[in-house]
């Protein structure tokens, strides 16, 4: 056995990188002219350019400027008020105990696996109905609706570990079930809420088909659709094509790495035996 | 006197919870409502009609869409394909997403690093993910452009020659989704007991054995969550298809369900036949998911 103690990290090492490598190509090229990107795909770029990144940067129709600002908004305002609604709601089903609590938990819960698809013919009518089709109130929306199950199925689990009498409490005390909910309730629920922002800001970014048929065509629309658009612009462009991604990338990211230990730890929640 | 007051009371109180369940249940539930219960209940009901852009009236018809759908043969081969992508999706995920966790399960620097790695792809947008692979693999793209360098005279046509473009198409979504199961295995395996291992150390089960009767059972309720998150989320594949293949190539190599409601609806506008099509899609999800997680629950051990 341990005459072999280098065979594991040399097999670790070697798929991580076969994993690794189309990332590998997507990050360097983008440091690289477009005819060297061609000739020499896998090679560290000899002479690192920013010209990729600036052509992205300075496009005349502010592709990237406009998609950045309108996901920014989009997913800022969707997973604010998503995370807001869900706690309520969860907090009220979960304490009233009542019949139709359930049924409509139930309901909604029936929510979590619906694909965007089999929705999105009455979806948009819908949207039409009430006059918010193609904006962005209406793709937010959208989100909010879409994204509540997932939030208040996270929220859920985590009220019934919050002690009820801290609440009885606080109305003995007189406070309103409002009042207690924001000042008891709801910063008791960091962690939760660190999860539910933390998902749903990386879906709703990453987002595709929501956004293309909501928001529809024209400079109106997300990074990640401006992304599927450009591929047909930017053609063999692969520099220009990777700089983009790289720059719509980013702020995921770093919101990512920012609030990662919340991820895997709501991604684990049920695969563990308790 | 006493009764009138604890009436009022009761009025009082009345009042005061349907007041909190408008601030706390109703915007919420509304916009669910709006959103997606009823857009779900709307959509089998357009799917009963024989709605098109093109024609004037509109009429009920029943079950004719769903009737014409299972006879029509490019159902058929958008289910199919839907199917192996699924299948591939679910196996090859769990096969690589076990045997990745197992060797990267260590404790130390180097190995945390290389399973951050492994959940890059999760954070991306698939869009992201398939163009970058789109970039690889068309005909004239990186892969081949080097294989040519090499000379390889014809190296394949990944996405472009019907008889491979499916399997690359779903060898991509694996990698994107392989660090999920990864880090839902991980989690599996850092919750068996340690007493257990050494149980089996004792008895003097190893390799292979030990995984197949020990760890394997113990990682059941791991497998059930990765089985039914992947199966529902190859199922539904859009984003992939339309960056990669658009549906092609040919006359719909790679194109899924979920691609065929959305272009029967939005390109054909034919709402009556998308909505049916949407409709079969509901029910296969809702009745696979629930056979496939009854079937999971039941094998996942207790001890």
């Amino acid at each position: 056995m341990h005459r072999r103690s280098w065979l594991r990290p040399f097999v670790s090492l070697f798929l991580t990188a076969i994993f690794f490598l189309p990332l590998y190509v997507a990050v360097v090229n983008v440091f690289k002219s477009s005819e060297e990107v061609v000739r020499a795909p896998l090679a560290l770029p000899l002479r690192p350019t920013l010209d990729n990144v600036i052509g992205v940067l300075t496009r005349p129709d502010g592709l990237f400027w406009h998609g950045l600002g309108n996901s920014v908004l989009l997913t800022g305002s969707s997973i604010v008020i998503t995370t807001v609604l869900a706690a309520m709601t969860a907090h009220y089903l979960v304490r009233s105990e009542a019949l139709w609590g359930r049924i409509l938990i139930m309901i909604m819960l029936t929510g979590l696996m619906i694909p965007p698809a089999v929705i999105m013919v009455p979806l948009t009518r819908v949207l039409r109905a009430i006059g918010l089709m193609s904006t962005l109130p209406g793709a937010i929306l959208v989100n909010v609706g879409y994204y509540l199950p997932f939030a208040v199925l996270v929220f859920m689990g985590f009220v019934r570990s919050i002690p009820k009498e801290l609440e009885e409490a606080a109305a003995l005390d007189g406070a309103s079930k409002f009042t207690t909910f924001w000042q008891i309730v709801f910063p008791l629920m960091r962690p939760a809420s660190a999860s539910v922002l933390i998902f749903l800001g990386v879906w709703i970014w990453n987002d595709f088909l929501t956004p293309l048929l909501i928001l529809g065509p024209g400079t109106g629309n997300t990074i990640t659709v401006g992304i599927y658009r450009s591929i047909g612009t930017y053609q063999r462009d692969f520099g220009s094509v990777f700089a983009l991604m790289f720059l719509a990338t980013l702020p995921v990211l770093t919101f990512y790495l920012l609030f990662q230990k919340h991820f895997i730890r709501g991604l684990t929640g049920g695969a563990t035996k308790g | 006197m006493s009764q009138n007051v604890s009436n009022r009371r009761r009025i009082l109180r009345a009042w005061h919870d349907a007041g909190n369940f408008a601030i706390f249940v109703v915007p919420g539930v509304t916009v669910f409502a709006a959103v997606v219960f009823a857009p779900i209940l709307w959509t089998m009901w357009i799917g009963l009609t024989n709605e098109r852009a093109t024609r004037p009236q509109t009429l009920f018809v029943g079950l004719d869409n769903y009737l014409t759908l299972l006879g029509s043969s490019t159902f058929h081969a958008v289910l199919v394909n839907t199917v192996i992508i699924t299948l591939i999706v679910v196996v090859g995920t769990n096969i690589l997403g076990v045997s990745i966790a197992l060797l990267l399960r260590l404790e130390t620097r180097l190995y945390s690093a290389l399973r951050s790695v492994f959940f890059v792809p999760v954070i991306l947008s698939a869009v992201v993910v398939s163009v970058i692979w789109r970039s690889l693999l068309v005909d004239d793209g990186l892969l081949n452009t080097t294989l040519r360098s090499f000379g390889i005279q014809n190296p394949p046509g990944w996405l472009s020659d019907p008889s491979i473009a499916l399997y690359s198409v779903s060898g991509i979504i694996v990698w994107q989704m392989l660090g999920f199961a990864v880090v839902v295995y991980l989690a599996g395996l850092a919750g068996i007991p340690k007493e257990i291992d050494e149980a089996a150390e004792i008895d003097g089960a190893v390799g292979w054995q030990r995984f197949r009767y020990i760890t394997w059972p113990l990682l059941a309720p791991s497998f059930t969550i990765n089985t039914v998150m992947l199966m529902i989320s190859a199922f539904k594949v859009y984003d992939q298809i339309a960056v990669l293949t658009n549906g092609g190539p040919g006359t719909g190599a790679t194109t899924t369900i979920a691609f065929k409601v959305v272009e029967t609806a939005f390109v054909e506008q034919r709402a009556g036949y998308a909505s049916a099509m949407a409709g079969l899609m509901l029910i296969i999800i809702a009745i696979a998911s629930t056979l496939v997680l009854r079937a999971l629950q039941r094998r996942e051990v207790t001890y």
